[in-house]
């Protein structure tokens, strides 16, 4: 695939294809090439989340727990 | 009484003996008169006829001799000092063997209180006139004063309680000291010149003349016209405790301020330190208290700010998927295969999917694909 840079152009393109489906305009062929893009962009978008997912972990385990929650 | 002249010629000429007697036989024509003036120099001698005193001018010093027979002066009983004031009546007198001019006096008084009261009355009366005792004349006292100007005598207790209760109250207090008479003849004289002085003194802010109790004479001179004056004009405030708290001498009115006792002035001049520390301490709690609120409302801030921050682009994560979540859901309830879940087949041919039976010709290949996999088939007619 084609991988789409941003999250947002991905999404943007996920949503297209599901209004897309949605209007059934498309025939057989283009829904399934569709369907299939669709799945694709599903799981670029999911791993992209849980990249950032594991990014924000990971920086919050850096800084340390926050001072004004552990103060008394 | 006859004088005789040395004939010289032309010229009469009196010998030293005659020109005095001469004089004095003159003078015994004047009338007998009464002489206000101040005593001083009074001698009196066992062995001598006469009394001498020197009697005083107190406006201008003028002075005249007196003298009077020692047995008439002890019998007046008048045991005068020095600085009163006194009345004579005498006559005026040369006293030949010496050409001393005096005055004979026949007898004296002492000036009555009276007397003093009416005319200490009318310069009180006078000086009010000028506007000396004027309210609107009266400076506030300053509230720390650099140095403090005290006169008073040298070894007076009115010194020590001036001092003792500026120091109580304010230890670090600086105080110039003019040391000066409090009574007599001198008093009003010395006390005008020291008030002149410590106002020429720099960083001089205010002068307190004390002075403890005493006799209604004692404190004549602090109703001298001239220490009126000088306390009315002098170029800082001036505050006076004079006496004892009925005790009302001119120098009081004149006064800035007037305080009952050497001790009330002493606390009049000078500010309660340890007063003045409290207050400061509680000045810089409440700077600290204010300082401390804003610094915990600006941490909470930060910190209220810093849990958005923290929050937020797991918040975002959160939001994209459901979001995602609920777009996959869409996506594939959308999806072909779940049209063949339902039961439908999709057929194709080499030209792709099959739509209408006229693309179809009996016994050609088709694949059929199912939900579960799929199977090649041939057709066996094809209806319209």
């Amino acid at each position: 695939m084609t991988a789409p840079l941003r999250f947002e152009e991905a999404q943007g393109e996920l949503e297209r294809i599901v209004r897309e489906l949605e209007t059934g305009g498309a025939d057989l062929d283009r829904a399934i090439e569709l369907w299939q893009r669709g799945e694709e962009l599903v799981r670029f978008l999911r791993e992209k989340l849980d990249g950032a997912e594991g990014q924000i972990e990971k920086l919050a385990d850096a800084i340390g727990p926050d001072p004004s929650h552990s103060a008394p | 009484m006859k004088v005789e002249a040395i004939d010289y010629g032309e010229r009469k000429v009196y010998t030293v003996t005659s020109f005095n007697r001469g004089v004095a036989s003159w003078l015994t024509r004047l009338p007998s008169v009464w002489v206000e003036g101040e005593v001083t120099e009074l001698r009196r001698q066992e062995r001598w006829q006469s009394v001498f005193l020197t009697l005083k001018d107190p406006v201008d010093g003028a002075c005249l001799g007196v003298s009077m027979a020692r047995g008439r002066f002890d019998g007046l009983r008048l045991d005068l000092a020095d600085g009163e004031r006194i009345h004579i009546l005498g006559r005026p007198e040369l006293f030949e063997a010496r050409g001393d001019f005096r005055l004979r006096a026949l007898t004296i008084e002492r000036v009555g209180l009276g007397q003093h009261l009416a005319a200490l009355e009318q310069r009180k009366q006078r000086l009010a006139a000028e506007g000396l005792f004027a309210e609107q004349r009266k400076r506030p006292l300053p509230r720390l004063p650099r140095r403090i100007g005290l006169v008073t005598g040298n070894d007076a207790a009115a010194k020590r309680d001036v001092i003792s209760s500026i120091t109580a109250r304010f230890p670090p207090a600086r105080i110039v000291l003019a040391e000066t008479y409090v009574q007599g003849p001198l008093a009003a004289r010395s006390i005008a010149d020291a008030l002149q002085r410590l106002g020429t003194l720099s960083e001089l802010d205010v002068i307190v003349v004390a002075r403890g109790g005493g006799s209604f004479e004692d404190l004549l001179p602090f109703s001298d016209e001239a220490l009126v004056r000088a306390i009315a004009s002098s170029p800082v405030p001036v505050v006076t405790a004079v006496g004892h708290e009925q005790d009302t001498p001119l120098c009081d009115l004149a006064a800035d301020v007037r305080a009952s006792t050497p001790s009330v002035a002493g606390r009049l001049v000078v500010p309660d330190l340890a007063e003045l520390n409290a207050a400061l301490e509680r000045i810089r709690g409440a700077l600290r208290r204010g300082a401390e609120r804003a610094l915990e409302r600006d941490r909470q801030r930060v910190s209220m700010l810093h849990d958005r921050v923290r929050r937020a682009p797991r918040l975002l994560v959160e939001r994209r998927r459901a979001q995602l979540e609920r777009t996959a859901g869409r996506l594939r309830a959308l999806s072909p295969r779940a049209t063949l879940e339902r039961g439908y087949a999709i057929v194709r041919t080499e030209d792709g999917v099959v739509r209408s039976s006229s693309s179809l010709a009996s016994g050609a290949h088709v694949d059929v694909e199912l939900a579960k996999g799929g199977f090649g088939a041939r057709v066996a007619e094809t209806r319209p």
